[in-house]
Parts: structure tokens; C-alpha cells; sequence
């Protein structure tokens, strides 16, 4: 045991030397610890990909303050031991940001970062209500809550049919775990708010055998279904759809449903096909044709080409605009080097901030860690995503309702 | 040499039952010991905290799985449902009122009572009908975690876990945590043990060598097994409670799902069945390589200015852990316990054997 240990408190030394050593002007850095290796493999590469790629830009353009920024990628393997051992090591090398883009990993580390005050983004993962500042100071879902993309899509609906949701019926077909029953408690009071009729359909986990689900569907005759399901089960659910004679354009889905997904369903197939989102989609984006100029034309991108080509890495884009945005801001007001306290107090100062039109409009407050949760939704037309909606935020005193309740509870 | 054994006579029955045999063993066990005791002086936080400590917990709890596979010979796939009774009740508790000392005690029973419960149903069938039996309670307690909002902590499912505190002492330092898991493994390595030369541990390895012959020997083998199963709960119940208490800190149905069942019967069988030294060293390699691997080959990749993927350097560290499984079981398939036991046995009468030769 005692060779083991030193052998173990050796080689890590070694690594923490190796990794140290690299550090030659303090710059800028964002603690990436991603799933590049288990069940987020979805959307983490892009994301990744993302963050790396503007981390570069920023450097090319001089950097913040005239220090250069570095992302840290690091797996852990979904597995919350992993992300905690990522964060407390990063966290003594001074990384102060912190981004996770994992539920169990989110919520494991959360407690110790509202102990330690380092800034958690967790994007579109981890706990919904932690948008609520009061309660969680050092925590910043930047995005859309469920809850909030939920209430968007029931807008959405309500749009269609011009005010009036009595006779409508809405299923609402997800995976029978807290990621997709999260949003059911704000859809039944929306239920009863706008009078349109829930039907649940649970779906068992991993999503591959849905048969019985969608016959059910079909019987019951939904005029929309919001769907909250991940990858292939998007793709199972379609060829259910098909088999159903359902058509494609009832189906809402939450934002995770990217290219890949289309591309296994069918590109004809998926024309109609609705997805609410807080990031503009397809390949248009003037940032990210600025990134193929700057670095994939030169040979220097951090990945395939094609993965620019998919809508999370827009959404990684996204995450990372704010996260470099807010340090910009932290070096102005206040210089270098920025710390976890300045960059807090420039992350409450994003107003209205789309980085140039790649997303809804975000406005951060110390009340509002969500900036404002404003989505859309498109559709696919069987080239590229087509706006449905503007980016709108509606229902939020329901939505906050459900927020302020979850997160009172957190303080016992 | 390193273990002599010259002067080591037993005489009487006592000394002949005694746990150390041989003086080396005892003085390396009292070293270690100091060691852990005096860790947190000698070690930096980030290792104490991240590495240490769950180790520590995890050894705890695999120890209690020995128990039960290894000198029982029960193979069980649902420990971490059992672990998460006992997190999830502990906490409820703790939340409640109730003072963490009994909290962690109500933790234990709620799992040796739940665990001995489907052990009852459970111990009707024998070997690989068995471990399908106990992963079907791995899946019942995953579908009751995540339907059951009074119980995981609301529509997020995470249960926030009160601060620790035992004896009246607040307990929120690193150290805290630290000597409070390096208590509790303590504990179980003392039970365990003793466990060896008590009647009860005789009992079980008769039941796991053949459980029919035991009977013939006057050894109630469903009796010894139930006795396993509830004993082996109790230290998964109060393992599952204090790692949440001291480490997580916040409850998640993720932390105790079935691939941590995996995970904790995989520190087991590499450790080695029915060691206890074992378990400690397939806890270190299950547990703590991944991420030891992790750091290396990104560190290394970078010392050496490549450019790799950061997919691939995710997976690099996978497919050397997964390789290093195969090379322990291949070269001593009775795990790395034995692989110290070896090394030991040539040791102790090192360099006399090289004559024979």
C-alpha cells in the first residue's frame, strides 16, 4: 500500500509538473472538463472543437488584455469522481472557470464551487433552478432552463392556433429520467393556465425499442408532441413516426438534435421536423465563417471540418463567445489579472448579448443567472434550419414559480 | 528475509489465532497505518482530497463486498443500490434532525434491512441465477430513485447533503473528511480482519466451498448467507452514506447506478477475492488509474508538443486502463492481492530457496 501510494503521489506529481511548467505568462484559463469518452460523446467533441477554435481566434486577434486565453480540455468519463479530481486539480492551478456540459458531473461539483466561489457555466445541463443568483451565487446556466424551453414550445403551439389552446393536444413523449420528466411539472400548469390537454408518453431508457410509445401516440392523436430525447432515439422515434403515419411536422424537439440525427433519420424524411433552440443553426454564422478564414483555410482548426458543420458546434460557440466575452470585459474594468470575483461582476454586466447574431439574446443579472432563457424554434427544410419564431422567453413568472420552488429547497 | 520468521513459534492455540503471524507483517501494517494517519501533513491537499479519500471510502465499501462474494461466494451485481439505501436514508435523516452519529447508523440498517430483505427472495437460487437476481434489485432501486421526488430531492434529483458533524464537532475540512473516511476504512480492515479466525468466517467459506457440505456439517448455510448479505449491507450502506457525506456531498442517482455496481465488483475480482489488501489495491486500480492515465498522457502530450485530438487523448487513457486489467488477471488471475501474496511468500525465505536451485 505504501509503494503504491507513493508510486501514485510520484506520477501525478510528474503530470502536475509537466502541465505546469507549460504556464509562461499567466493567461486566461477555462477549465473544460468534458465526456469526450461516454455518454455525451454527442455533442461534446463539437463543443470542444468549438471552444479550442476561439480560444485560437481570441489568441490570433491578441488575446484579452494582451495575455492569451487557454481552454483545458480534460475527460472524465461522465463519472462525478472523475469531474470532481478534474476540478480540484485544475482549481489549484488557478483556473477559476469552470465548465463541466454533464448533469452527474455538474451536480457533483457544484457544492464545492459555491464553497471555493470558482465560476460554474453549465449550459444546458446540471440543475435547472440554479439559474435562480440569490441561491446560487457562483453558478451561471447560461441558456435556456428545460423548464423555460418547455414553456417556449408551448408558446409556439399556442401561436399556431391563434390564442386559443382549448381543443389542442399536446404529448409530450420523453426519457424516463430527471433529464426528461424535468420539464412535466411546468407543462401540467401550463395545461391548466392555457386549457390544451397533456397526454405523457415515458419512454424507457436508452430509447432504442419505442414501439409501444408511438401505437399509443397514434391512438391518441396528439396535434403536437414536444419530445425530450437525446441522439439515436430521435432517430428510432422517427422510423416509429413513419411506421405510425404520423407526420414529421408534429414533432418539437429540445435542443438536442443535431445534423447527425437528421442525417441518420433522412434528409427527406426529417423535413418538418421542429427543434427549440438558443443558437442560430446551419453553417452561415459569420463567426463561424470567420473561424474557416482564420484557421481551417490555414490547416490550423482543432478538428475535422466537418464537425464545424453541426449545430452544437454553433451552440459551443455560443457557450464559449460568453465565456470570453465576460473576461474581456473583467480585463477592461477592472485589469489584470482577472479574478473569479471581477470576472463574476462582468458576467452581470452581458446585456442583450447575441455575439454578433450567433444566438438569442442574453442578459445576465445577479438575480438572473439564465440571461433571460430566450429560445426558438426552427424547422428543418430538408437543406437548413428556418426560424419559426423570434427568440422569445414567455411564460417566465410560471417558469420562475418553479425555479424559486426548487431552489428554496436547496438551502434545507 | 524481509518477513523473518525465525523465533515465530506457536505454542498455544491464542497465539496460533493470532492476525499477524509473522512480526513483519504487523510492523508494515503499524507503519502504513501511521502513514495514513499522518497523510494530511505529509500530503498536498488536492492528492489527500481527490485521491485519498475516496479511496479510502470505495475500500471501505468494496471490503463489505468481499464479504460477501469473496467469503461467502455470493456473486452480488446490485451493491451500489444497497450503498445508495443507505446514502439516501442517511441523509433523509441527517435533513430530519437526527444527530449524523445515528444517521449513518439508520443508513446501515435501512440497507442490511432492504439488502437481507431481497437476499431472502434473492438466495432461493444459486450462482448466475443469483447475480441476475441482485441486478434486477439494481434496476428496481434505479426506477424508484429516479420516480420518486421525496426521495432523490425534486424534479433535479439531487439531494443536498446537511454539513457533517459527529461527536459535536462541525466537520468542513479537508482533513476532517479525510480522518473521518481513514476512520471507517480503518474499522472495516479491523472487522474484516478478525472476520478470518470468528466462527462466522469459517461458516462462510464452508458455505462458499459448498454450501451442501457445510450443511452436513451442522452450518446453516441460508442462515450464514442472510448473515452475509445483511453484515456486507450495513458497510455499503454506511460507505454510500459517508461517501456523500464527506466527498459528493450532494446525493445523485448517477453516483450509485448500475455501472458503479460494475465498477465496485470489478475492484473485487482484480483486487482478488477474499483479500483484504486486495481490495485495496483494485480500489487504487479501478478507481484511481483512469484519471492517473488521464493526466499523464495529456501531460505527456503536451511535454512533447503533439498535436492529438482531444477525442483520441480521451480514449487513449481508456484503452491503457482497460489493458492494464487484462495484464493483472493474466499474469495472476487471482488478483493483485495475490500478486503482493507472491511477492511476500518469495520474500520470506529469500535468499534460502536460491540454493535449492
Amino acid at each position: 500500500m505504501k509503494r503504491l501510494t507513493k508510486a501514485l503521489a510520484a506520477f501525478t506529481m510528474m503530470g502536475g509538473l509537466v502541465t505546469g511548467t507549460q504556464a509562461l505568462a499567466e493567461p486566461f484559463k477555462v477549465g473544460v472538463c468534458y465526456d469526450l469518452s461516454k455518454a455525451y460523446t454527442f455533442a461534446t467533441p463539437q463543443v470542444s472543437q468549438a471552444a479550442m477554435d476561439l480560444a485560437k481566434l481570441v489568441n490570433m486577434k491578441g488575446g484579452i488584455g494582451g495575455e492569451p486565453v487557454e481552454v483545458i480540455v480534460r475527460d472524465h468519463g461522465n463519472e462525478p469522481q472523475r469531474g470532481i479530481e478534474c476540478y480540484s486539480k485544475l482549481s489549484r492551478e488557478g483556473v477559476f472557470v469552470f465548465d463541466t456540459l454533464s448533469t452527474p458531473v455538474s451536480l457533483a461539483i457544484l457544492p464545492r464551487a459555491m464553497e471555493d466561489g470558482r465560476i460554474l457555466m453549465q449550459s444546458l445541463v446540471g440543475r435547472g433552478d440554479a439559474v435562480d443568483g440569490t441561491v446560487f451565487d457562483w453558478v451561471y446556466p447560461i441558456g435556456p432552463t428545460y423548464w423555460g424551453q418547455a414553456a417556449n414550445d408551448v408558446a409556439y403551439i399556442k401561436q399556431l392556433h391563434d390564442g386559443d389552446m382549448s381543443d389542442v393536444k399536446v404529448g409530450f413523449v420523453y426519457f424516463d429520467y430527471p433529464f426528461g420528466q424535468e420539464p412535466i411539472e411546468i407543462l401540467e400548469t401550463l395545461s391548466e393556465k392555457e386549457g390544451f390537454q397533456l397526454d405523457l408518453y415515458p419512454v424507457p431508457l436508452p430509447g432504442s425499442d419505442q414501439a409501444g410509445v408511438w401505437s399509443k401516440v397514434r391512438r391518441d392523436k396528439p396535434d403536437h408532441l414536444i419530445v425530450w430525447m437525446l441522439g439515436g432515439a430521435h432517430v428510432v422515434a422517427s422510423k416509429e413516426m413513419q411506421r405510425n403515419r404520423i407526420p414529421m411536422d408534429k414533432y418539437i424537439s429540445v435542443n438536442w438534435l443535431n445534423e447527425v440525427d437528421i442525417a441518420n433519420i433522412g434528409n427527406e424524411a426529417a423535413i418538418g421536423l421542429k427543434r427549440g433552440t438558443n443558437v442560430v443553426g446551419g453553417p452561415d454564422v459569420a463567426l463561424r465563417q470567420e473561424i474557416l478564414a482564420e484557421l481551417y483555410d490555414k490547416g490550423e482548426g482543432s478538428g475535422p471540418l466537418g464537425k464545424t458543420e453541426d449545430v452544437f458546434y454553433n451552440t459551443g460557440l455560443a457557450m464559449y463567445s460568453i465565456v470570453f466575452e465576460a473576461a474581456r470585459r473583467a480585463a477592461e474594468t477592472d485589469g489584470l489579472p482577472i479574478t473569479a470575483d471581477s470576472y463574476k461582476a462582468a458576467l452581470e454586466t452581458l446585456e442583450d448579448y447575441d455575439a454578433n447574431g450567433l444566438m438569442a439574446p442574453i442578459t445576465v443579472t445577479a438575480e438572473d443567472h439564465g440571461g433571460g432563457g430566450k429560445t426558438r424554434i426552427e424547422m428543418w427544410d430538408g437543406e437548413t434550419w428556418v426560424p419559426q419564431t423570434d427568440w422569445i422567453a414567455e411564460y417566465s413568472d410560471v417558469v420562475w414559480d418553479v425555479v424559486k420552488e426548487s431552489s428554496s429547497k436547496y438551502q434545507q | 528475509m524481509f518477513y523473518r520468521l525465525s523465533g515465530v513459534h506457536h505454542a498455544n492455540y491464542v497465539s496460533d489465532s493470532r492476525i499477524f503471524k509473522v512480526p513483519a507483517d504487523r510492523n508494515l501494517t503499524a507503519f502504513i497505518f501511521l502513514i495514513g494517519l499522518a497523510a494530511p501533513f505529509i500530503m498536498p491537499s488536492l492528492y489527500l482530497n481527490s485521491y485519498m479519500l475516496p479511496w479510502l471510502i470505495w475500500t471501505a465499501a468494496a471490503l463489505g463486498l468481499n464479504l460477501v462474494t469473496g467469503w461467502a461466494g455470493q456473486l452480488h451485481l446490485g451493491y451500489a443500490a444497497v450503498m445508495a439505501v443507505g446514502a439516501y436514508s442517511a441523509i433523509h435523516a441527517a435533513r430530519f434532525g437526527v444527530p449524523w452519529e445515528f444517521a449513518l447508523i439508520i443508513g446501515g440498517l435501512a440497507s442490511s434491512v432492504i439488502g437481507s430483505l431481497f437476499a431472502f427472495a434473492a438466495l432461493r437460487v444459486k450462482g448466475l441465477y443469483l447475480a441476475l437476481t441482485t441486478l434486477a434489485m439494481q434496476f428496481v432501486m434505479d426506477w424508484v430513485l429516479t420516480h420518486s421526488p421525496a426521495i432523490s430531492g425534486g424534479s433535479h434529483a439531487s439531494l443536498q447533503s446537511p454539513t457533517l458533524a459527529l461527536l459535536g464537532q462541525d466537520i468542513t475540512s479537508d482533513t476532517g473528511y479525510y480522518y473521518v473516511a481513514f476512520g471507517w476504512c480503518v474499522l472495516v480492515t479491523i472487522f474484516m480482519l478478525n472476520l478470518k479466525r470468528t466462527g462466522l468466517g469459517r461458516a462462510l467459506v464452508a458455505v462458499r466451498e459448498k454450501d451442501f457440505a457445510a450443511a452436513i456439517l451442522g452450518v446453516n448455510s441460508f442462515y450464514y448467507k442472510i448473515l452475509a448479505f445483511a453484515t456486507s449491507s450495513f458497510i455499503a450502506g454506511v460507505s454510500g452514506a459517508l461517501l456523500v457525506a464527506t466527498f459528493f456531498f450532494l446525493a445523485a442517482p448517477e453516483q450509485f447506478s448500475v455501472n458503479v455496481s460494475i465498477q465496485v465488483l470489478a475492484m473485487v475480482i482484480v483486487g482478488g477475492l477474499g483479500s483484504i489488501i486486495g481490495s485495496y489495491f483494485g480500489v487504487a486500480l479501478i478507481l484511481l488509474v483512469p484519471g492517473l492515465v488521464n493526466g499523464i498522457v495529456a501531460g505527456g502530450s503536451e511535454a512533447l508538443g503533439m498535436q492529438i485530438n482531444v477525442e483520441t487523448l480521451a480514449h487513449i487513457p481508456n484503452a491503457v486502463y482497460g489493458a492494464l486489467i487484462v495484464i493483472v488477471l493474466l499474469i495472476e488471475p487471482l488478483g493483485l492481492g495475490k500478486l503482493y501474496g507472491n511477492i511476500r511468500d518469495y520474500l520470506m525465505v529469500w535468499p534460502f530457496d536460491q540454493l535449492r536451485k
